[in-house]
């Protein structure tokens, strides 16, 4: 299986044109496309971690005073907008980009330039909302931005529009991204390839596409109200003019809680790759992990004012959002269960990636069961904003999307790398992040039930806090260290880690057949797919390119690629321009305001044109 | 692959140790609990506990043991056969889609019976308390009863109160732990909660903002007592008697509109009118620290006549325009709480500082620096006024005027 070329065959199928950071900023190749998502949501992942570090110094002590109330709101407003917009969901993105066209056969996404517009929306967007920090106005409405506390009567500064256009901004990427993929995965299978022979993770993606395009624009309304009464003096949102502030609410979690499930179904779909390959073994169940994965989003879509069992719904509505809310226990718990069996009689080999991979069924049970606790709407009434939903969330989101997530780097680096991350290293960085991330959640559902409330910047002592708040943050500093170990081990094995070969781990499916990192046009032939792991069964598929031949560029091969071009940066960068224009009303900088919207928006649109009017190959 | 396991087992038994010492270490001290039967509401969320925590750990213990029973049996070992390519069995699947789909329905089921239960009407005869969430402190209205008081809510044991709930500015959250769930205090909206402090002796309890309303959500405390039917009906007599006029013959001024406003009723002679300060236990005593360079000159003495005048009458203290005292027609503001009674309440300031000389003076120097975001102007002379990062244009008070205010304040039990 091992191969002995010394470097990385990666740079080697580029051409001049391909190489420097002038390619990558104008790329629109998937998996560097995938590459960069990649790294800059680790980047946010380390400034969102930074932010609950000094959550967590904080709440350290009874009464802590390292940082000042203000500071603290707008803290854990980031820490949560960071964690859920610019980290776990461009890591998925980062997956979806490096895998799909390689796991179904195609030479690239759908619109390769729509890709690179989607990344670049991603980064502004991401780049803006943290600008805010540097004017001193960082969000400080809590990731839910309740309505009326952000209205301008309560929150007149920038805090609050940094956060509206910000969010705004990376809808349109997530957005762009969703059709993109879903007309990549309806269109562009290979051969053979129908739906049921999909590997989980693509089927796992296909599905959150659907999720992003149904919820997302629902939130858009909700913050389109909110920008315009802040902007241009609607009242959507007016108490004065009686408004509802439960508007807000009832908008905010229909996009809300299937959020919950976008950002951890491709995690579950990272780990259906990740369990059947170190067991040697098919995943046990496909089919009905298939269709509990369907089900967990069509009932993720019902399910929303379990957020709101506090707001006095009435017991019908009560009753209701409980029920169903309990129903997706079942679906999920099936999950679990095949995870295991998928293992059961296996020959389970213990890497890195399994071993987070494991994490998340363990730790993501956790996050289930206490789940099904506040599903019950009066019990929900004794633990909702206390600590024991932030224990809840963090089993759920840490424990299972970011465990997933990991599984996927370590297994997936090979890949898109060419080299093997160190297992030595890394199974530091396993054990220390599993018990680090257990001394910090754990305790947190003691001084939840011990009546903590959630995003207080300040408790007394004496109140049965103490102790569950020292430990938390003693295990986030651990965590933060891990994380550390974690850094160095990604880094470090870019240059030097061991040559990984095609198929490092004898995995079954089709982005296992092509060289690592793979050429920049997937496959120098279009693969035929007889099966649901094609390469464990010697018929599954004909890979025309034999391992030891040199990998020969696109060129000689005679494949048309896509060409480089900078216009969908260009369109990304006006766009946000256009948006930020906004702030300056606020300011009362009216030449500012004109200058940034219309000048943004004239720009945008221009190299828009430019961008449809250049040729794509 | 043997070290490897033996590090996970051993790590787990460290986890379960650890866990085990934690839980075994701090069960006396949780003055917040939720877990305490001294209302019907709580007994009934205890009872879904006690069904969600058993299901949930069988859950658990059986997940988490196969789990590493597979984790142990299935791992690899050398010259092993290659598994057997299992795709999957109907059979435990519907198993184990149908399992979980019971034990929900266990949960379903008492869950919407309670639910109905919970928030049934309030029984009829129940005590009403309006409850009207301000940033960032407690206004409670007895409609029945006539007064309106801060912060500190009494409670008859016994007797089902019904919490009227009602927002002055943004969504809060209505709190007490240990006598029930918490119901969110909605602008533009009336919500009700009730529930019947019946197995309590006479206690404190703390209680708190749950929902994030801005800068202070953290200093939005408060205090429940409950007392019994004898106490609760002195104390309501006491609190909706006017506050007792100084007896210099200077104030209340006499005019046609005071007369009107404040017939001059008796003071009163209640038996009982707050808590026994000395019976307060230490977790219901604030213990925020005094801001840093916050200081005032403790051995002036306080004049409440000038205390008053500055109060009722004073542009520069200006106390008027938000506070009120029944009894003191001058002072009729309705923005900030009502001090009729502040003398005999344990805390000021959302329950963030023990009521005292000192920490009233000092709240009245500097109550913005005592507490983030408040509305409350920072009435000290040369004060700095960290919500403009100036000094305050309102700083007009010298510490011997703050010390006069305080004394007066200080008569009004």
């Amino acid at each position: 299986m091992a191969t002995t070329a010394a470097a990385p065959l990666y740079t080697s199928t580029y051409e001049g044109s391909q190489r420097g950071l002038w390619s990558w900023i104008t790329t629109v190749d998937h998996k560097r496309i995938g590459i960069l998502y990649l790294i800059t949501a680790l980047t946010f992942f380390l400034i969102g971690g930074t932010e609950a570090e000094i959550i967590r110094m904080q709440l350290m002590h009874p009464n802590g005073a390292l940082v000042s109330a203000d500071t603290f709101n707008e803290l854990f407003t980031m820490h949560g907008t960071t964690m859920i917009f610019l980290v776990v969901m461009p890591l998925s993105a980062a997956f979806f980009n490096i895998l799909i066209p390689l796991q179904i056969g195609a030479r690239d996404v759908a619109f390769p330039r729509l890709n690179a517009f989607s990344y670049w929306v991603f980064l502004f967007g991401g780049v803006f909302i943290n600008l805010s920090w540097f004017l001193g106005a960082a969000p400080d409405g809590g990731w839910f931005s309740y309505v009326p506390l952000t209205t301008l009567q309560f929150n007149p500064g920038l805090n609050i529009d940094f956060w509206v256009l910000g969010i705004q901004i990376l809808g349109v990427s997530s957005l762009a991204a969703a059709f993109n993929f879903i007309t990549t995965i309806i269109n562009m299978r290979a051969p053979g390839m129908n739906l049921m022979r999909m590997p989980m993770f693509t089927w796992m993606a296909f599905i959150v596409q659907f999720m992003l395009i149904l919820a997302f624009p629902v939130l858009t309304i909700a913050l389109v109200f909110l920008q315009f009464d802040r902007f241009f003096g609607t009242q959507f949102y007016e108490l004065a003019a009686g408004a509802d502030p439960l508007l807000w609410q009832h908008l905010f979690w229909i996009f809300g809680h299937p959020e919950v499930y976008i950002l951890i179904l491709p995690a579950f779909g990272l780990v259906s790759e990740v369990l059947p390959t170190f067991s040697q073994k098919p995943l046990f169940g496909y089919p009905v992990m298939v269709y509990s994965g369907i089900l967990i989003a069509f009932l993720g879509f019902g399910v929303w004012a379990h957020h709101m069992f506090a707001v006095g719904m009435g017991p019908v509505a009560d009753s209701v959002f409980g029920v169903t809310t309990l129903l997706i226990g079942i679906p999920t718990g099936v999950k679990i269960f095949n995870w295991i069996f998928t293992m059961w009689g296996g020959n389970v080999r213990y890497t890195v990636a399994c071993k987070f991979a494991i994490a998340l069924v363990a730790l993501f049970t956790i996050g289930g069961i206490s789940g099904v606790m506040h599903a019950s709407p009066p019990a929900d009434l004794q633990q909702t904003d206390t600590y024991f939903i932030v224990a809840h969330f963090h089993y759920v989101l840490f424990g299972g999307s970011i465990m997933g997530i990991f599984a996927g780097i370590y297994y997936y680096y090979p890949k898109f790398v060419g080299r093997l991350m160190s297992e030595k290293l890394g199974n530091w960085h396993f054990w220390l992040t599993f018990i680090a991330m257990n001394l910090t959640f754990f305790p947190m559902h003691f001084s939840g039930l011990a009546g903590m409330p959630r995003r207080v910047y300040r408790y007394d002592a004496g109140q049965g806090f103490d102790l569950y708040n020292l430990i938390s943050s003693y295990g986030a500093f651990l965590l933060a260290f891990a994380t550390l170990l974690f850094v160095i081990n990604f880094i470090r094995s870019w240059k030097k880690g061991a040559v990984a070969g095609r198929n490092p781990w004898n995995a079954p499916t089709l982005e296992w057949s092509m060289p690592s990192p793979p050429p920049d046009y997937n496959f120098a032939e279009i693969p035929t797919v007889t099966s649901r792991y094609p390469l464990w069964d010697s018929k599954g598929v004909v890979v025309k390119q034999k391992e030891d031949e040199p990998i020969k560029s696109a060129r000689e091969l005679g494949i048309a690629m896509p060409l480089n071009t900078i216009k969908p940066l260009l369109v990304g960068l006006f766009m946000t321009l256009m948006f930020s224009g906004l702030l300056f009303i606020h300011k009362n900088n009216w030449p500012m305001a004109y200058t940034f919207i219309f000048g943004g928006a004239a720009c945008m649109v221009a190299s828009l044109y430019s961008w449809l009017l250049s040729p794509v190959e | 692959m043997g070290p490897e396991s033996r590090a996970r087992r051993l790590s787990a038994a460290a986890l379960t140790a650890t866990l085990a010492v934690l839980i075994a270490a701090c069960a006396p001290a949780h003055p917040n609990s939720i877990f305490h039967n001294h209302t019907d509401f709580n007994r009934e969320v205890g009872h879904l506990w006690n069904i969600l925590f058993w299901l949930g750990s069988f859950v658990f213990v059986f997940v988490e043991t196969l789990l590493v029973v597979t984790l142990i049996r299935f791992r690899k070992r050398e010259g092993q056969p290659a598994p057997q390519q299992v795709h999957g069995n109907a059979r435990l699947e519907i198993l184990w889609t149908i399992t979980p789909a019971v034990i929900l329905a266990f949960i379903a089921v008492p869950s919407v019976e309670t639910i109905f239960r919970t928030e049934a009407p309030a029984p009829a005869n129940a005590l009403q308390v309006t409850v009207i969430g301000h940033q960032w402190w407690w206004e409670f209205d007895y409609p029945t009863l006539g007064f309106k008081t801060a912060n500190e809510v009494y409670l008859p044991i016994g007797r089902t109160v019904n919490f009227t709930l009602k927002s002055a500015d943004v969504i809060h959250s209505f709190w007490i732990p240990e006598l029930g769930g918490k119901r969110d205090v909605v602008s533009n909206r009336t919500n009700y909660l009730w529930y019947t402090p019946d197995s309590v002796s006479d206690d404190v309890f703390n209680g708190f903002c749950a929902e994030y309303c801005g800068t202070s959500h953290a200093n939005m405390r408060f205090k429940a007592f409950t007392v019994s039917q004898a106490e609760f009906d002195s104390w309501a007599k006491h609190e909706a008697s006017p506050a007792v006029a100084l007896d210099t013959g200077s104030t209340p001024r006499a005019s046609a509109r005071t007369a009107a406003a404040a017939p001059q009723a008796a003071p009163s002679t209640a038996s009982f009118i707050a808590f026994d300060r000395s019976k307060i236990p230490a977790y219901a005593v604030p213990a925020t620290p005094i801001p840093a360079g916050l200081t005032i000159d403790s051995t002036l003495v306080g004049n409440p006549v000038e205390g008053e005048k500055l109060m009722a009458t004073s542009m520069d203290a200006l106390c008027m325009s938000c506070h009120t005292i029944r009894g003191n027609p001058r002072m009729a503001g309705v923005i900030g709480p009502d001090l009729t009674h502040i003398a005999s309440r344990s805390s000021i300031a959302g329950g963030l500082f023990p009521n005292d000389r000192h920490h009233l003076e000092l709240w009245i120097k500097n109550a913005r620096l005592m507490k983030p975001g408040v509305k409350m102007y920072t009435f000290g002379v040369g004060q700095f006024d960290p919500e403009t990062g100036k000094t305050s244009t309102y700083g007009k008070l010298t510490d011997q005027q703050i010390a006069d205010i305080v004394a007066y304040l200080q008569t009004l039990k």
